[in-house]
């Protein structure tokens, strides 16, 4: 039992995918924007979050719907030219949604009184004074704490990925890296069109 | 005394290759037949793979049905199955 547990931590997708992990991804966005309005943190990109100069809702809404859609569409052009099996888009999309389940972590994590402070510091500030505030320095820690929730995410879309497209070895690994590193380009492109 | 359920060997303890049949016993008339015979296609996969074989026609070819009985994603059944597709086209090939 606690076995199958561990494996189910490692990677949901052997148990969980097509609409019902769809649902529950779709879920998981809904909580994840919301949070994001209400901590003020902004998704840049796949792999960058931060403070960002437009608090409107619907900005959050397209920052969360351009990171998940933006790699799932590459997953799945990807996984058509490379894999033999026949994937479906629901697998795909329903993966790579609840892949981002974490992003809900991270959510709660921005609350915190040092990460909040992060979104308020003066960026004026010389080096010396700011590293001089001790709530900077914790902020910073902890920013690089809450990396751990990017980690988990990126690692299960190389699950869902391997799973939904059936793809193994080079071409799993190739295919993932371009998808991850040229979709965060994409989405920062997409997303910078929001701050306009 | 139990019968003791003895695995089917694919390969060759020593060089790793695929063994062929070389005699056959009938354990009601003592009859013996010798020769060197392949094992089918579906006698070459493994047990597991069999077994998997053995529940998709069972579940007469609905991997969403397997999926639901084996507790676990369409996907993962369906990749198992193009795996085997791949291990039996590779088999007919060599």
């Amino acid at each position: 039992m606690k076995k199958l547990k561990v494996r189910s931590l490692l990677n949901p997708f052997t148990q969980i995918a097509g609409y019902q992990a769809l649902g529950w991804g779709v879920a998981g966005i809904a909580v994840s924007i919301l949070l994001s309005y209400l901590s003020g943190w902004h998704y840049h990109g796949l792999l960058h979050y931060g403070p960002a100069p437009n608090p409107a809702w619907w900005c959050f809404v397209a920052e969360h719907l351009i990171i998940w859609l933006v790699p799932a569409i590459l997953f799945y052009v990807g996984g058509l030219i490379l894999s033999r099996s026949r994937i479906r888009i629901v697998d795909i999309l329903g993966t790579v949604a609840f892949a981002q389940l974490p992003f809900i972590g991270m959510g709660l994590f921005n609350f915190l009184p040092p990460m909040q402070y992060l979104l308020k510091f003066n960026a004026d500030t010389s080096p010396v004074a700011l590293l001089a505030k001790p709530e900077f320095l914790l902020a910073v820690w902890l920013s690089l704490f809450s990396f751990i929730f990017v980690i988990w995410v990126l690692y299960w879309m190389f699950k869902a990925l391997q799973v939904s497209c059936n793809l193994k070895g080079s071409r799993l690994g190739i295919l993932y890296a371009i998808a991850v590193l040229g979709g965060d380009t994409l989405c920062r492109l997409l997303i910078s069109q929001c701050y306009k | 005394m139990n019968k003791t359920n003895k695995r089917l060997p694919l390969q060759c303890p020593a060089c790793d290759a695929p063994l062929n049949i070389s005699r056959l016993f009938c354990e009601q008339c003592n009859t013996e037949v010798s020769g060197s015979f392949e094992l089918p296609a579906l006698a070459r996969l493994t047990e597991k793979e069999q077994l998997f074989v053995i529940d998709f026609i069972k579940s007469s070819g609905s991997l969403k049905d397997m999926a639901k009985s084996m507790g676990v994603s369409y996907p993962t059944v369906r990749n198992v199955l193009d795996d085997l597709i791949d291990k039996l086209n590779t088999m007919q090939t060599v």
